[in-house]
């Protein structure tokens, strides 16, 4: 029993389960609306896009988050850009322009070492993670969750009722902006804890399962908010005793959550639309 | 001169090396070839989903000693499956499910990996390592690409029709449903190929770029089919050798090449169809004069 306690004996993995948390809630927060937008792969473009960023910023020994931020924004932008110019589907232009990132980052890495391991990068570190960087997870993440907070009425309407949105007087494309700078920077707190990689099962499995729960936007953000964050802190608490992987660990839990959400939901689950079904065809006969 | 001639022979003068380019260029083709399908078919991520989904298969082969291509195949065809089952039975849109579903077996996949013994690096799945191929390797990659090249071009024409009309393919009578699992099939053996070459992360670059850039330059698919093979395999050669010259990692060097081919031939066609706008407004303008 006590052996179930020896997590929270230590601070570096104190650090990470609450680290984890915020950095989860967070990115939950973004996912009821990147779900519902269709803009899923949006995430995990910016996720691997910021990668050149940080081995840049860890080369000029410049905080890592802000030369994450700067590479994920051009990332975005160039890929609106070339969306604008060509015949080409959406799809085939994020992926061109973020495996070009992330390959850039990856070449930078392996003419000039950086202190830090790519796999690092790729996969997150948390359990391992340097002061400094801790400190710049947190102002990130708080900030933006802040941020979020004001303005999450303003994003719904702005996403899902565009003409009304104009009309009460929102600038939709300010705010637009705004949302990417925070999917960037949210994608940036999240390299830390499940990694490039992984980044993406954050920004849209939280949200997608609250969806499977609920019918109303704000019970599907504190839904996925709860979830995200549950999640990192018990996922983190778990790869304790697995040594590691921790965001494997974390991701693995949000996908067992969702498929037990996609099977019982009492709504919209597998198992009561066979029952409604049954009982519909059942009602049929004479 | 001479320089140019170091350029190609010094490298060459290493059987690794040799071996790595034969890879790259075999690779570089297969993907290629798939890519000009995948960009009509606007299945561009299907290729991200899918590589990601090999992880757990890779190493569960390895557990149970399988060859690891043949688990890093179930897996990416369990992906594709899932994706649809779960994609008919929710109202969850259907790129969202794919993203659950591929980053919930890449992330089962890593937990998988730190806890079995494996003689297979992580690095090595995750970025390729195209210099260290082995015998058994080299063969499983020939055979792999073999087969979806002849397959690819037996039912050339009807892959054809299915990604750029399906409606039209059901319609003449084609057998839709093989030609859908018969694609995702070979999307996923050309994965398992291009594995060694560059990684689970940046085989989707190759599925992809090629293609893409035949696209902007020629709407016959025969033409496209030509310029995405020159795109792929110019840059797995000059990608590989310049990576020997640099001492940098091969795949992202192959991937960066494709990628600034794919700037040239935007900005190209960007300046050709300015060019020719300018002049058919100069043409139409004594017209409107007279």
């Amino acid at each position: 029993m006590s052996e179930l306690l020896v997590p929270f004996e230590y601070s570096y993995m104190l650090r990470a389960m609450w680290v984890s948390a915020l950095v989860g809630g967070l990115c939950a927060f973004l996912s009821a609306y990147l779900m519902l937008k269709g803009w899923s792969l949006m995430g995990d473009a910016l996720a691997h896009s910021v990668v050149p960023g940080v081995a840049v910023a860890y080369l000029l020994q410049l905080p890592f988050a802000a030369g994450a931020f700067f590479a994920g924004m051009i990332a975005a932008f160039g890929m609106w850009g070339i969306r604008q110019v060509t015949p080409l589907k959406e799809d085939a232009v994020i992926g061109v322009v973020f495996t070009a990132f992330f390959a850039a980052g990856l070449f930078i890495v392996s003419l000039y070492p950086i202190p830090v391991d790519v796999q690092t990068i790729v996969l997150g570190n948390i359990l391992g993670i340097a002061d400094e960087d801790a400190v710049q997870v947190i102002v990130v993440a708080a900030l933006a969750f802040a941020i979020l907070l004001v303005i999450w009425k303003d994003l719904m309407l702005v996403f899902f009722d565009e003409s009304h949105a104009r009309a009460v007087g929102l600038n939709p494309a300010a705010l637009k902006v705004l949302f990417f700078a925070l999917l960037s920077a949210s994608a940036v707190t999240a390299l830390q804890t499940v990694g490039a990689a992984l980044v993406i099962a954050t920004v849209i499995t939280p949200g997608a399962t609250a969806y499977l729960l609920t019918d109303r936007f704000h019970r599907l953000l504190v839904l996925s908010v709860a979830i995200g964050a549950s999640t990192g802190f018990v996922g983190a608490y778990i790869s304790y005793f697995v040594d590691g992987a921790t965001g494997g660990v974390i991701v693995t839990l949000q996908t067992l959550v969702f498929l037990t959400a996609f099977l019982f939901a009492p709504k919209h689950g597998l198992i009561a639309a066979r029952q409604r079904s049954r009982a519909a065809g059942g009602a049929l006969q004479p | 001169m001479t320089a140019i001639w170091d350029f190609f022979a010094l490298p060459l003068s290493f059987p690794f090396m040799q071996r790595a380019l034969f890879v790259a260029l075999l690779v570089g083709a297969v993907s290629a070839v798939l890519s000009c399908y995948l960009v009509l078919k606007g299945w561009s991520l299907m290729g991200d989903a899918i590589s990601h989904a090999v992880l757990p298969g890779v190493v569960l082969a390895y557990v149970v000693s399988l060859p690891l291509s043949a688990g890093a195949f179930a897996a990416g065809l369990a992906c594709a499956t899932l994706t649809g089952y779960l994609k008919e039975n929710s109202r969850i849109r259907e790129d969202t499910v794919m993203g659950i579903v591929f980053s919930g077996m890449f992330g089962f996949g890593l937990v998988l990996f730190t806890k079995v013994e494996t003689e297979e690096h992580l690095n090595h799945i995750l970025f390729g390592n195209l210099l260290g191929v082995t015998d058994s390797e080299l063969t499983e990659i020939v055979i792999v690409s073999a087969i979806v090249l002849i397959a690819v071009l037996i039912r050339r024409r009807d892959l054809l029709l299915y990604c750029f009309d399906q409606q039209h393919a059901r319609a003449i009578g084609l057998p839709v449903g093989w030609l859908y699992y018969g694609l995702l099939a070979l999307l996923s053996l050309a994965i398992v190929a291009s594995l060694k070459a560059v990684g689970i992360i940046l085989v989707v670059a190759m599925l992809v770029a090629p293609g893409a850039t035949a696209y902007l330059v020629s709407s016959r698919f025969e033409r496209m089919l030509v310029i995405a093979m020159l795109v792929a395999i110019g840059s797995s050669v000059a990608g590989t050798l310049l990576s020997f010259h640099l001492d940098a990692a091969t795949g992202p060097a192959i991937v960066l090449l494709q990628a600034a081919l794919f700037a040239t031939a935007l900005i190209a066609t960007r300046l050709r169809r300015n060019f020719a706008n300018t002049a058919v407004e100069a043409a139409a303008d004594p017209a409107a004069g007279g």
